[in-house]
């Protein structure tokens, strides 16, 4: 009888009720409830629609599929007649099958633990078979018991997981020292080369290891990071430290992670034991060497001998002797035998350029050609 | 009498009902096909012991229909007990309920199932139109003739603390199916066959002189003050007549689907005062102020009260009031004393009256009546 002051309207407001003219006065009826549910149902299958995952219910006697989301007609083509008329094993490829169902079995004694997935391909009604991780669930609905399985496409994984396993490969076989560490220098990889490189057992005992560590110079590992960082190419040759505090050659070069958003968070550095290569580059260097002084030797010999051959050949035109003629022919012989030597050794500009750059630039004295005195 | 438009507007609810021999072996049937699949079976200690609620469980059994059985309602049923029966039908994971007995099962299990859907305190749905949702199916099988629980839209729970009778008006009460097999009466006692009996001739009287009341409920009125004025003497020589026990199970049939649309008057709301004070049989109450209210009311309802005369007090003394006549009928059926025998003292009649001046069924009563009239009706009937 509350809103009215008046007690004869409140009690005529309140007889209004009984009589059931009240607005509010209805009949026991579901339906209003009954459309609100529904609406509910509707509301929630347009969710469960629009999952990435597919998902079936299936009935745990005889394993029938009596419901499922639109997301699980995508992925297989079936009409809803055809899903509704098939098992959930006939779903599987026929390969996979008895693995499936011996699964099954097992799990029918015994429910998947919260969080099991099962992979397995599913067969698309066009024959393709597409490879799933599904979750199964047991559910009661009054007394039947039903199995929920949620099915996720693994195909974009599985190609991903191939790539990594290829990348991790390369990583692992490289006989370059690879190495990945945090923006504050701390290891979070390295492969099995780097380890031997620098003395350690494996890859783990570098985990969380600082970078600098790795220098005979441990400033070179911040420089490194620093100019990652800063988008500068990093290519350096630098002495490593080994863990038993041996010293090396090696050259550095590296790159900076970045994530979806074009932040470096991690970097990556490949190193290359370079001892051997400054070694022979050494024995090189000074093996041009030595070839240049023999040459100048050689070119120096060759003027030794032009000396005396001049005076041969002087004292052979100044003497009246049928041999004379044949001295300076001889003469004139060994000349050119020396002229065309230096044509061939000494002339050359490509020999002399090689010889300048790998002979730490030596240098040969400049020719001169012998000549008979007229 | 307050002169009725007879275009007024009316409404007229009544559930499925089945009445005959054997409609207690029909509670499996309409319980399954209510889509009941395990329910709350709610009776009594007493139902339960002279075996109805069994056999309404064989019924259950046989049609595959699982059941659990609360029996912890007294005569009046609490709020708490109420609210208990509603923890067990959750627990029991409940979809639908039969109440086997009289009103007091039949009150408390609407007001379980009204409970089981909101969750909220039974006595937080007083008053009329305040159930929103749907209670679950309700069946009730009364065991006796008088209550009408089983057809009406009421229902009268006690609030212990306040120490009074709450009355919860809803169409969405009233039940979906009543199965009307006269059997079950013939276990009642004689005091309970009376008492009832008296508890449906109020409903038909009070439903008939309410300023609510319309053609259809006046038949169903008239009908039942005619059926109980010649079956009630009989059925207490012959208790164990089918015929005429089902003759009082129409009879209150009747009652209830006239008081259920054109409600009831100042005897219930004054009696709902008493049972919620005293905790006494609610048709002993109403047995002992029916002819003080008819004085009190006379005036406003006369020529209906005079019909209702006529129809009781057929071969008696054409010059008696309808007070008298009905005053005469309650003696006749062994209704003696006053509410003094019942243990009514003076002093609680102010707290009486201001109960029943607030109770929902004085605003169908023929004729307002003010706080001292109630009282006045109260000493009369002292």
């Amino acid at each position: 009888m509350s809103g009215h002051s008046d007690p004869r309207l409140a009690r005529e407001a309140l007889r209004e009720k009984i009589i059931g003219l009240g607005e509010t006065s209805l009949h026991k009826s579901y339906y209003p409830e009954l459309q609100s549910r529904l609406a509910e149902l509707e509301r929630f299958r347009a969710l469960l629609d629009q999952t990435y995952d597919a998902i079936f219910l299936i009935q745990a006697k005889g394993g029938r599929v009596v419901d499922f989301n639109a997301t699980a007609q995508r992925y297989l083509g079936y009409s809803r007649e055809e899903l509704l008329s098939r098992s959930f094993e006939d779903l599987v490829c026929p390969e996979q099958r008895s693995d499936f169902l011996d699964y099954a079995r097992r799990k029918h004694r015994s429910p998947a633990e919260s969080g099991e997935t099962y992979r397995v391909s599913l067969l698309t009604r066009d024959g393709r078979d597409i490879p799933m991780e599904v979750a199964f669930r047991s559910v009661t609905f009054g007394d039947d018991r039903y199995i929920v399985a949620i099915a996720r496409d693994i195909t974009e994984r599985i190609r991903i997981e191939r790539d990594l396993r290829i990348k991790e490969s390369a990583f692992e076989s490289s006989i370059n020292g690879i190495l990945i560490a945090d923006l504050e220098r701390a290891v979070t990889y390295a492969n099995p080369s780097f380890a031997e490189m620098f003395g350690y057992s494996g890859p783990e005992a570098l985990r969380g290891m600082n970078l600098d560590r790795f220098f005979v110079d441990p400033s070179v590992a911040e420089e490194i990071v620093r100019d990652l960082l800063q988008n500068r190419p990093v290519i350096l040759e630098v002495e490593g430290l080994r863990r038993d505090e041996s010293s090396f050659h090696i050259e550095v070069s590296g790159s900076a992670v970045q994530n979806e958003t074009g932040q470096p968070f991690c970097i990556m550095l490949i190193v290359m034991d370079i001892t051997e290569r400054i070694r022979l580059d050494n024995l090189k260097r000074e093996s041009y060497a030595q070839l240049g002084k023999n040459i100048e030797q050689f070119a120096v010999i060759g003027d030794h001998i032009r000396n005396p051959l001049q005076v041969i050949v002087g004292c052979a035109e100044m003497i009246d002797d049928p041999l004379a003629e044949k001295i300076l022919e001889q003469a004139g012989l060994i000349d050119r035998f020396i002229a065309e030597l230096d044509r061939g050794w000494v002339e050359s500009a490509n020999v002399r350029n090689f010889l300048r750059k790998h002979g730490e630039e030596a240098e040969l004295p400049e020719r001169r050609p012998i000549q008979p005195d007229n | 009498m307050n002169h009725r438009n007879r275009l007024e507007l009316r409404k007229f609810v009544a559930p499925e009902f089945v009445c005959g021999q054997g409609a207690l072996d029909l509670a499996g049937r309409y319980a399954h096909n209510l889509g009941m699949r395990h329910l709350l079976l709610v009776t009594d200690p007493v139902v339960r012991a002279v075996g109805w609620a069994e056999a309404v469980g064989e019924s259950l059994t046989e049609a595959g229909v699982s059941f659990t059985i609360y029996d912890s309602v007294s005569p009046n049923p609490r709020a708490g007990e109420v609210m208990a029966g509603a923890e067990v039908y959750w627990s029991e994971g409940c979809n639908g309920i039969v109440a086997v007995g009289g009103g007091s099962p039949m009150d408390c299990a609407k007001g379980i199932g009204i409970v089981s859907v909101s969750g909220r305190d039974i006595l937080s749905f007083e008053g009329v139109d305040q159930v929103p949702l749907p209670p679950p199916p309700l069946i009730c099988v009364p065991t006796t003739a008088g209550t009408s629980a089983d057809i009406s839209q009421f229902a009268i729970i006690k609030d212990e603390e306040g120490r009074r009778k709450v009355a919860i008006i809803s169409k969405a009460l009233v039940p979906d199916v009543s199965l009307l097999d006269p059997e079950p009466l013939t276990t009642m006692p004689r005091d309970l066959t009376v008492d009832t009996g008296i508890d449906a001739l109020t409903h038909a009287i009070e439903a008939y002189v309410s300023n609510a009341s319309s053609p259809i409920t006046d038949l169903h009125a008239l009908e039942s003050i005619r059926l109980t004025s010649k079956a009630m003497p009989a059925v207490l020589e012959n208790p164990d007549d089918l015929n005429l026990r089902f003759s009082t199970l129409l009879a209150s049939l009747h009652a209830g689907l006239a008081f259920s649309n054109a409600s009831v008057g100042a005897v219930h709301a004054m009696a709902h005062a008493l049972g919620g004070v005293y905790d006494l049989a609610h048709g002993r109450c109403n047995a002992l102020l029916l002819e003080y209210v008819i004085e009190a009311n006379y005036e406003a309802a006369s020529i209906r009260y005079d019909r209702i005369g006529a129809i009781l007090g057929q071969g008696q003394d054409e010059w008696m009031s309808p007070a008298g006549v009905v005053a005469a009928f309650r003696r006749s059926l062994g209704i003696s004393g006053t509410l003094s025998t019942l243990g009514v003292t003076r002093d609680m009649i102010p707290a009486l009256a201001e109960r029943a001046y607030v109770d929902p069924c004085l605003a169908t009563n023929p004729r307002d009546l003010s706080r001292e009239e109630i009282e006045e009706i109260y000493e009369r009937a002292l």
